[in-house]
């Protein structure tokens, strides 16, 4: 189960079908970007794909006959109609066409409707309509999805496809459960079971033989777990996102001073670069000296490159040169990543912060709490951001403690600048689980945590900056274990539910997924289980409280009636 | 740091007796080197492999995947023996492994290194759906009723072009003859601007179909494009672009027909078809020149590096001269290949269009190509090199024999012990006999025969020394046996010439198993 496998193999399949000769590739806004996160541009000349259109961009009227074109696009109506276009007028000499999801017989009548010059020569149905982010994440890139706390209707329809695409991608016909008490995990459960009842022909998959357990898919609700966002990470991937925003791969560091001019925008994938493969889920501390070793590595050899005696040497330098090459620009890149991660560890005191977010999601301790974000909040050398997701964390933690002091802290918050209006809008997005269980189990567990602590304190390997478990990993932990379900996530349908664990399970969570969240579940995987991850997009806490803004626009203020003061956004911002 | 490629395949150096585990579905324990099927141990991997392959023939999934595992084996030990490399340390070991499929990521790593765990990791091509039978049975009845359209209108433009007069007044009348006019009466509007015609607007009528229209309306077609559309020249495709656009007031009325939109619309559709058909411009000719030389090449990579590791680890099924002979012809290809790629990148196209592109993502795709598949394969071993290994493999192999003679030596005495008495002896003997034919590729030698294959060794020059005389005399020889190696030997040379590598290999195992066959015969004659 791996989704970016998934995808390659659609998008391999889809140009072998189309046969030798010279290829060019016709997708829209959103297929290009699937397509670009499964392979680079040079993998995709080597496949004789030479040229790559949009179909929404302008049209040239230049005809190319002799070339065939492979079209990949999103079943919308805008879609048929431009290719409805192209077709009566065709440019190129064949035509491919494939689209990423179940397209109703409509519009391939149209299509066929306009193809007066016999050029189609196949229309095909894949369903490669997800990003693929790592391999066992992925994204559907619905910045927000959520109105007035239901679903945007357009971010429904959407997030169906991409479920019902994932599911079909890996042959499965799942038993659907969702999170008890979530409308809008509900929703969307109710309306992949609807699409999966209705399209019987397409799910008709053998059941697994000797009465297994079906793959399971569990939809998920962020407003069960926001702490998780908007904590600080420590890990490569997650941190990357949290201080530099990883956007479908990419990473914009033309904001960064003096990195070089090649660098302003680089690309993370888990598929052409093996260094960055390998250390995903390293931790910070880990992955600076993994590329010390890495640099020195790279020093020692072009150390050895530069000496270039004999002829021999010089048949050696060309011989190894494409390697060489590679791996300086993996080099070049990681440390321009790494070194500005450090610079904005220190800049924004993140070890200070972290750790402090790290006790408030995890310890009740409410006074020496308060006294630690009071002061660092009115300190004034922490940043904004930092100092608002401090009483984020506190207002949510201690919103029910009889000596919670959220306006308190608001009042310094919006002394210096802050946005301090966000706080209330997160008390009204939190969903009542979270507002009762969230913290409850954390106390349980408290007295069991401190102990390990002290052992692993006695040990010397504490790490005080990733204590915190998102709540997904409990319910896999449970879902694995075979645990009963049915009260905390009721099953879709009248299917009879299993018992016993299903063996795959395809996780998918309403408001957006965390990279914290992908690495446990590829802790899970490595222990043998298989997971996959997904999120209407992937959220660091910058975007998960824009999320949380678009959620709650409009929405009365119910729970934070004590916080009125703080209620109007000051004019000009969201 | 962890290496990504030695780390998990050291691990399953470890997993000879964790494999075991993995299968055995009893609560006790047991180790060893067990048959995953009758759990017999058979305390050596070679052993196992064989006796899975003689007893439990039937279970080739098993046998490979214990193949595998003991090949993986090895190779954890003999990396450990090593010292420990970083990630980018072993780069022609990296890009020896196909890169989407190996160790791309960790969680990848783990479980395709990781048998155990996930049994099924081979992901298959998801769900598809096919929607062109439903988009033909659309379309083709549509593209029936348009063609017979077109082919009646061709009829009539023939006979339209035939013997045309030069002076309007004839050719009207020639014109008219030829196809009937719509009565011009009954129409009273314009059928594609709707228009009223009058004494300003007068009608006109389409010449191939007879309808009416006005002047504004109207569309010419030149002679020309009618010849080519009704005689269709492969020779000489019309090069003009399509004429809707640029057409309006051509230079004469005498030199072309007054047709309407929807004639001239088909007419153009059927002389498009026909051009792209006997269309070739020089860009796909050198395409698929390129395409015809990397196929070539394309299996002889592979080659060029299974030559090489099959030289460095002392076989002699290949000589060092075939890996250079292979080597120069990858290098002259891929001379060839950048040449007809700078041919491509030079034929003119205007600036900015999507030609140009095209031709630097082919140049592009050749320079990327040829440096990390051509170039990067790696240099010629020194022969030196290549005659000690050589050396140090025969050392080893006939230390090896020594060494598992003794062992069978022990076993089999143990055996005769056990069996003292009323056991048939002879069974073991016939058991040994029979695997020694099978495994003689196998690494696993019987002990009893083991002296005679090494005395075999030493022979061999000596013998095809002198059969080198005898095979310009092939009658000479009495053996069929013989004959056989001899014609083998010169199909091996042939296949060498021709650097055909792969049969090289093939004739060579057949060669080695004829002459071991030779040599069991000879040394049951002499007994």
């Amino acid at each position: 189960m791996n989704v970016i496998r998934a995808i390659q193999l659609y998008i391999d399949k889809m140009i072998t079908d189309a046969g030798p000769g010279m290829k060019m590739l016709m997708m829209d806004r959103e297929t290009i970007s699937i397509v670009s996160m499964a392979f680079a541009q040079s993998e995709m000349l080597q496949k004789e794909v030479f040229l790559f259109e949009r179909i929404d961009s302008a049209r040239s009227n230049e005809r190319l006959k002799y070339l065939k074109c492979i079209v990949f696009i999103r079943p919308t109506r805008d879609n048929v109609l431009r290719l409805q276009r192209e077709l009566r007028s065709p440019k190129y000499g064949s035509y491919y066409i494939n689209f990423s999801n179940i397209i109703p017989r409509t519009d391939i009548k149209a299509l066929a409707e306009s193809d007066e010059s016999e050029s189609v020569r196949e229309v095909k149905e894949i369903y490669a309509d997800y990003l693929p982010v790592n391999p066992n994440l992925f994204s559907l890139h619905i910045p927000t999805c959520l109105q007035a706390l239901n679903w945007n209707p357009e971010a429904l329809e959407r997030s169906t496809q991409g479920l019902v695409s994932i599911l079909l991608s890996f042959k499965f016909r799942p038993a659907i459960r969702y999170r008890a008490g979530s409308n809008v995990a509900q929703t969307l459960a109710k309306k992949v079971h609807e699409t999966i009842n209705k399209e019987t022909a397409l799910f008709s998959f053998r059941p697994p033989e000797d009465g297994a357990a079906p793959p399971l898919l569990l939809i998920l609700d962020r407003r069960d777990d926001p702490i998780t966002p908007l904590l600080n990470q420590w890990t490569y991937q997650a941190m990357v996102h949290e201080l530099l925003t990883i956007n479908k791969q990419r990473v914009d560091l033309s904001g960064v001073s003096g990195v070089p001019k090649d660098l302003k925008e680089v690309v993370l994938s888990t598929e052409q670069d093996e260094f960055y493969a390998n250390n995903l889920y390293a931790n910070f501390g880990e992955i600076a000296t993994t590329i010390k070793v890495l640099m020195d590595e790279f020093q020692k050899k072009a150390h050895d490159q530069r000496k270039i005696e004999s002829i021999a040497d010089m048949k050696n330098f060309v011989e190894t040169y494409p390697q060489f090459r590679k791996m300086s620009g993996t080099v070049t890149k990681h440390l321009v990543l790494i070194s500005e991660l450090s610079v904005q560890v220190g800049r924004q005191q993140l070890f200070e912060v972290s750790e402090l977010e790290q006790e408030i999601a995890c310890r009740a301790d409410h006074s020496t709490q308060l006294q630690r974000v009071k002061k660092l909040v009115a300190e004034g050398k922490l940043g904004a951001a930092n100092a608002l997701r401090l009483v984020l964390l506190y207002a949510m933690r201690y919103e029910r403690h009889a000596n919670c002091d959220t306006s308190g802290l608001l009042k310094l918050l919006l002394d210096r600048g802050g946005r301090s209006y966000i706080v209330p809008r997160m008390l009204e997005y939190i969903s009542t689980v979270a507002r009762q269980e969230l913290f409850n189990t954390v106390k349980i567990t408290d007295a069991v945590k401190l102990t390990r602590n002290l052992i692993k304190e006695l040990k010397g390997v504490e790490n005080v900056y990733a204590q915190h478990e998102c709540v997904l990993k409990g319910t896999l932990e449970e879902v694995i274990k075979g645990r009963p379900l049915d009260a905390q996530y009721p099953i879709m349908g009248n299917e009879v539910p299993f018992r016993r664990p299903p063996a795959e399970v395809i996780v998918f969570i309403v408001g957006g997924a965390t990279y914290e969240e992908a690495l446990a579940v590829h802790r899970y995987n490595q222990e043998g289980c298989r997971i996959v991850l997904g999120g209407t997009t992937i959220h660091n806490s910058g975007s998960f409280i824009e999320e949380v803004l678009a959620a709650t626009a409009g929405v009365p203020f119910k729970h934070s009636r004590s916080l009125q003061q703080f209620h109007q956004a000051p004019p000009g911002t969201a | 740091m962890a290496n990504p490629f030695g780390e998990p395949i050291g691990d399953e150096g470890a997993s000879g007796s964790s494999f075991v585990h993995g299968t055995d579905s009893d609560s006790e324990i047991l180790e060893g080197f067990l048959c995953p099927i009758c759990k017999n141990d058979l305390r050596t991997p070679e052993r196992l492999t064989v006796h899975v392959e003689q007893e439990h023939s039937e279970e080739q999934d098993l046998l490979k995947s214990l193949k595998e595992i003991f090949s993986f084996a090895k190779q954890g030990i003999l990396k450990k023996g090593k010292k420990k490399l970083g990630p980018y340390d072993s780069p022609n070991e990296a890009s020896g492994v196909k890169g989407a499929d190996v160790g791309i990521c960790p969680t990848a790593a783990s479980s395709q290194n990781n048998p155990l765990l996930q049994p099924t990791v081979v992901q298959a091509v998801g769900c598809e759906c096919d929607h062109m039978a439903y988009f033909k049975a659309v379309r083709n009845p549509r593209l029936e009723r348009y063609a017979s359209e077109t082919n009646k209108l061709i009829i009539r433009l023939d006979k339209l072009l035939d013997g045309c007069p030069t002076d309007p007044d004839g050719k009207k009348r020639h014109e008219q003859s030829k196809v009937p006019w719509i009565d011009g009466k009954l129409v009273k509007l314009c059928p594609s601007c709707a228009k009223s015609f009058g004494i300003t607007r007068r009608q006109h009528h389409c010449r191939v179909c007879g309808s009416v229209m006005c002047d504004g309306c109207s569309l010419y077609l030149s002679f020309e494009d009618a010849r080519n559309i009704v005689q269709p020249n492969p020779a000489s495709p019309t090069t003009r672009n399509r004429p809707d656009e640029g057409i309006e007031a051509p230079a004469s009325e005498t030199e072309s027909f007054r047709v309407c939109e929807h004639c001239l619309h088909l007419l153009m559709n059927r002389m498009e078809m026909q051009d792209s058909r006997v269309d070739r411009p020089p860009i796909t000719r050198l395409y698929e020149r390129l395409q015809r030389e990397r196929a070539d090449i394309e299996p002889d990579i592979p080659m060029y590096r299974r030559i090489l590791d099959s030289l460095y680890e002392g076989d002699v099924i290949f000589r060092l001269s075939d890996a250079s002979a292979l080597r120069e012809k990858i290098g002259r290809t891929a001379e060839r290949l950048d040449n007809i790629s700078k041919t491509v990148l030079a034929l003119p196209f205007a600036a900015g269009s999507r030609e140009e592109a095209l031709k630097k993502a082919i140049r592009l795709a050749c320079v990327s190509y040829i440096k990390e598949c051509m170039l990067s394969i790696p240099p010629l071993p020194v022969e030196e090199e290549i005659k000690k290994i050589q050396v140090r493999r025969r050392q080893e192999t006939a230390r090896r024999e020594e060494r598992e003679r003794m062992l069978a030596q022990e076993a089999y005495e143990r055996y005769e012990l056990l069996q003292a008495g009323n056991a048939d002896p002879t069974s073991y003997n016939n058991g040994s006999s029979s695997s020694s034919s099978t495994a003689s590729t196998a690494e696993m030698t019987n002990g009893r025969f083991a002296p005679a294959a090494a005395a075999a060794v030493a022979t061999m020059d000596n013998w095809s020394g002198t059969q080198a005389g005898a095979a310009t005399n092939p009658n000479s020889t009495a053996d069929p046996l013989i004959d056989q190696i001899n014609i083998v030997k010169g199909y091996i040379r042939q296949a060498r010439e021709a650097m055909r590598f792969e049969e090289v290999a093939t004739l060579e195992q057949n060669l080695s198993e004829l002459t071991q066959e030779f040599y069991n015969r000879q040394r049951l004659a002499s007994q």
